[in-house]
């Protein structure tokens, strides 16, 4: 049988992997995809939207506990979290099929099968125990990226969860010790939380949300520990026993060390590339610290050859995995105006409670590149929506240069702010200034009226502080 | 302003162009154009490109519908001030009516049945002289401005250097743009009124009419005017079927291809109109078959010693996949430049010798072949050639080849080896002087001092135009060939 023969070919279905092979399959490319287990990847399957179908049902906990502050009270609430993963799962699924429909009505071919590099342009995919050699011009590697382990603790599924676990729970944890205060970290914590665990974050870092600008970690922290959840900083689980009923952590902080019991942990201290059995080694493809090394295009140092998503380095965001994905398949392509990733204009978003979202230079990331900065801060608890939904916990941050008005970075922490960031990112995107922002007329009652007065508290106007 | 009527013609791409096909127009008739604008798109054989204004002024009447094909040279449109009036537009039609009339027979009813003028509007500023003032300037690229007023400006037609910012660190905002052009006496766009001396509304600026988006697109896309149309969609919008029916009336619906006769119980023929590519590969070949004297010359050359410098070249480089092809294109530029008699383009006439190796790369694509240049090959090391070649290919086969990355070349090389083609012959793509055709290495017995050996043998064969080439010159660039294949040391240096 001859090879059969792609223009292109993606490893791996996540929203790095499909988005570039439909892209590609737009531009004319003979397209195929190779997935070794589901369409959709981490963020479909296991990652963003499940958790997000999880947290739902944590806003909902939340909701039904401030009834009584709005005039409601019931008896017999009960909670089944049976019934809520299996919503998670659900919706999983039908993105899924959505992820497929979508190959399909672009002509790609999809391949299933764990794939590696035979040679340049040349994939062997393996699948139930037969080999099959596949000939492609350009192969995009994204593989994705998967929770690390750290020397002393590892994830085996059980008492030790990672976050594929986390998030099909068949019951409750009564006492969950959560490594890491990353942004995977306190979306458990706050999910479990809120749904009645009593729950212990643990950061080694000196605050919880350490890529955050320093204020957001602060009020994040204020907000968690206000609603019960013990927060350890600068703190690091040295060690956990399994062997007894009830897990037993060492951990060790500023005051010394501690013995805590718990009855589950997850550990969500980070991910590392899945750059393994890709034939890479042979090679001589680049990686570094677990990672595939690439240009602003996603091109590796192996002709023909290109990385992008989780697999090609941080931020590990499955919309930068998109973008990466569009721009490398436009830049081989030749598309006119293809601009290199800029990391500074991804927006970051936790869906955490209070919900925290950001995109640029936190303002001592700006001073440390040597800006003159301007800041506005402003606080919800001036904001009359935030107010009357009872949510006024919360800030948004601005940070301009002081010369060019250009802004640097904007920081938010409050109710549903992750669909507010893109006003900031549009106005960083068409470079508008501190100035045009002022001048932008933001509807009342809004949350976001908070970010045009954080801006005008950037010129030194805020109207309502 | 002045008078003046300014035609819109059919472009001439290249040597082989000869006619092409209107595939969308930009603007519709009434439109104000500006130099510079994107007219319309025209498909040729093998891309299509944008005919851009080089004048300004109002789009008066439009010739040359989408769908239609149109010999080069060929008046598709009129461009002229609002003042000059309809008698004078058909007056120019007319007199151009010679280059009209050489639309291509099948089209040339309907051709003629679609000249639409537009009604000069009145009671409307003029804005060419004031806005004139504000169009000239140096390079404005670096003046400060934001993303809507640069864009606004390059469709007035003006140069930011004129206009007074008033944002912040004296940038140019839309308002500052559109002040500007307000007081210079011009109009802002999308005001134009629509209402002529008699006070009938005729088919002028459209940009007022309520029409769904996709209504609006397709109207553009057919090139019909949304004040044409019925009013049938909700909350008083032009719909979709709106836009459709006034299409079905002019015929300008895309024409069912093809059809399907019935010849025999079980076996159906599909007739369909060949593509303007085909068109194209089938004239050009035709006309170097038949004009060019081709002979032929053919080699065998041994080359498991390339084989082994291609291995160390790709295991010692990782950004390297130096395919044989690139060894035969980066051989052929070092014997071009050796016998560069080769060299060569004839247009039947002049003989034009070139300075170096510009290569035309056979690819086939979906609906025929392409052939990009790799330029100054014999300048390229092996992994440029491999890379650009790579680039080129890929594009090629995506239709993104600018013209200039495969119209001229000096040589041409066809590599039917991948099939497993043992030999054959190819047809000069003209105006070349000779095209090399490449067949597959493949192990043969080979005699070398009395004894029979093994030995991965590549059959070449070099067509050559004899009008240009005498025998010897053809043989003497193939044995300079098959030496630097032989010995692949000696091309790299």
């Amino acid at each position: 049988m001859t090879t059969q023969q792609f223009d292109l070919m993606v490893v791996g279905g996540g929203p790095g992997g499909y988005v570039a092979a439909i892209r590609a399959a737009q531009l004319g490319f003979k397209t195929a995809l190779v997935e070794k287990e589901h369409l959709g990847g981490v963020c479909l399957n296991w990652g963003c939207i499940p958790t997000k179908s999880l947290l739902r049902g944590a806003d909902i906990a939340h909701t039904l506990k401030q009834a009584e502050h709005f005039g409601f009270t019931f008896d017999n609430l009960s909670f089944d979290i049976k019934k809520l993963v299996q919503h998670s799962r659900a919706v999983a699924s039908k993105l899924t099929h959505g992820v497929a429909y979508l190959m399909q009505k672009n002509g790609i071919t999809i391949i299933d099968g764990s794939a590696s590099l035979a040679d340049k342009c040349l994939l062997d995919v393996e699948h139930e125990g037969k080999v099959t050699q596949y000939k492609a011009t350009h192969i995009i590697l994204a593989t994705g990226a998967r929770p690390r382990n750290l020397p002393s603790i590892e994830i085996d599924g059980d008492s030790v969860w990672g976050a594929r676990e986390a998030m099909t729970p068949t019951e409750l944890p009564r006492k969950l010790l959560v490594i890491g205060g990353g942004a995977i970290g306190v979306e458990f914590a706050s999910l479990y939380n809120d749904l009645g665990t009593d729950v212990t974050l643990v950061e080694a870092e000196q605050r919880i949300t350490p890529a955050e600008d320093a204020d957001i970690s602060a009020l994040a922290e204020k907000a968690f520990v206000q609603r019960g959840i013990k927060v350890l900083t600068n703190s690091i689980v040295q060690s956990i026993d399994t062997t007894g009923a009830d897990t037993v952590a060492l951990i060790s902080g500023p005051k010394g060390d501690q013995q805590l019991e718990f009855d589950q942990v997850i550990l969500a201290v980070g991910i590392t590339g899945n750059i393994e059995n890709l034939g890479l080694e042979s090679l001589k493809v680049e990686t570094e610290k677990g990672f595939l090394q690439a240009d602003g295009f996603g091109k590796t140092n192996l002709a023909g050859l290109y990385a992008i998503g989780d697999v090609a380095g941080p931020p590990w965001l499955a919309h930068k995995a998109s973008h990466e994905a569009v721009i490398c398949v436009e830049k081989i392509a030749g598309v006119d105006g293809v601009k290199p990733l800029n990391k500074d204009q991804v927006p970051g978003c936790t869906y955490c409670r209070p919900q925290i979202a950001s995109v640029g230079l936190t303002e001592a990331q700006a001073k440390a590149a040597g800006h003159s900065i301007r800041v506005g801060r402003f606080n919800l608890n001036a904001n009359g929506k935030a107010l009357a939904i009872n949510e006024a916990e919360g800030l948004v941050k601005t940070v301009f240069d002081e010369n060019s008005g250009e802004l640097l970075g904007a920081h938010m922490i409050g109710p549903e702010v992750t669909e507010q960031i893109q006003g900031f990112g549009i106005a960083q995107q068409l470079e508008a200034t501190e100035h045009e922002l002022a001048q932008s007329i933001f509807a009342h009652p809004t949350v976001s009226e908070s970010m045009h007065e954080s801006v005008l508290d950037s010129l030194g106007i805020a109207l309502h502080k | 302003m002045t008078n003046e009527i300014k035609p819109i013609n059919m472009p001439k791409w290249g040597m082989e162009m000869s006619e092409g096909d209107i595939n969308v127009w930009y603007f519709a008739v009434g439109d104000q154009v500006n130099a510079g604008d994107d007219l319309v798109d025209i498909e040729t054989s093998k891309i299509i490109n944008t005919v851009t204004a080089t004048d300004s002024g109002i789009l008066r009447a439009v010739l040359g519908a989408t769908g239609e094909t149109h010999a080069v040279g060929a008046l598709l449109g009129v461009i002229a001030s609002a003042e000059t009036s309809d008698a004078d537009i058909q007056a120019f039609i007319a007199s151009n009516a010679s280059a009209a009339a050489e639309t291509v027979a099948e089209v040339a009813a309907p051709a003629a049945a679609a000249i639409e003028t537009a009604p000069a509007p009145v009671a409307i500023p003029q804005p060419a002289n004031g806005l004139s003032k504000l169009a000239e300037g140096e390079d404005d690229s670096l003046v400060a401005a934001s993303p809507v007023a640069r864009r606004l400006a390059a469709e007035y037609g003006v140069n930011l250097n004129n206009i007074t910012g008033t944002g912040r660190h004296d940038r140019v905002s839309k308002w500052d743009l559109e002040a500007a052009v307000l007081a210079a006496g011009g109009r802002l766009i999308g005001n134009a009124s629509t209402i002529t001396a008699t006070g009938a509304v005729q088919f002028g600026d459209d940009s007022n009419v309520k029409a769904t988006p996709v209504a609006r697109r397709i109207a553009t896309q057919l090139g019909i005017n949304l004040l044409e149309c019925r009013v049938s969609g909700d909350r008083g919008r032009v719909c979709k079927a709106d836009v459709e029916a006034v299409a079905a009336l002019k015929n300008k619906m895309p024409a069912q291809a093809g059809g399907t006769t019935a010849v025999s119980s079980n076996n159906t023929v599909e007739s369909q109109p060949i593509s303007g590519m085909r068109k194209t590969i089938a004239a050009r070949l035709q006309a170097s078959k038949q004009t060019a004297p081709h002979f032929r010359v053919h080699i065998d050359a041994e080359i498991d010693a390339l084989l082994e410098v291609r291995k160390q070249i790709n295991n010692s480089n990782s950004d390297a996949k130096v395919s044989v092809n690139d060894f035969i294109v980066k051989a052929c530029a070092s014997a071009l430049m050796k016998v560069p008699a080769i060299n060569v383009q004839f247009d039947g006439e002049q003989l034009s010798y070139f300075s170096n190796a510009d290569i035309s790369v056979a690819v086939a694509i979906d609906d025929g072949l392409i052939t990009p240049i790799v330029t100054d090959a014999n300048h390229k090391g092996l992994v440029e050639i491999s890379n650009t070649t790579r680039d080129l290919a890929t594009r090629a086969k995506l239709g993104r080849l600018k013209p200039e990355e495969f119209q001229g070349g000096s040589f041409c090389i066809s590599n039917l080896g991948m099939y497993g083609i043992k030999q054959f012959d190819a047809i000069i793509n003209p105006p070349q002087g000779a095209i090399l055709a490449v067949g597959a290495g493949e192990q043969r017995p080979v005699v070398k001092d009395g004894e029979l050996a093994v030995a991965t043998v590549m059959s070449l064969t070099l067509s050559s135009d004899h009008r240009i080439i005498d025998g010897a010159v053809a043989a003497q660039f193939m044995s300079v060939l098959k030496a630097y294949l032989e010995q692949p040391a000696t091309m790299l240096g």
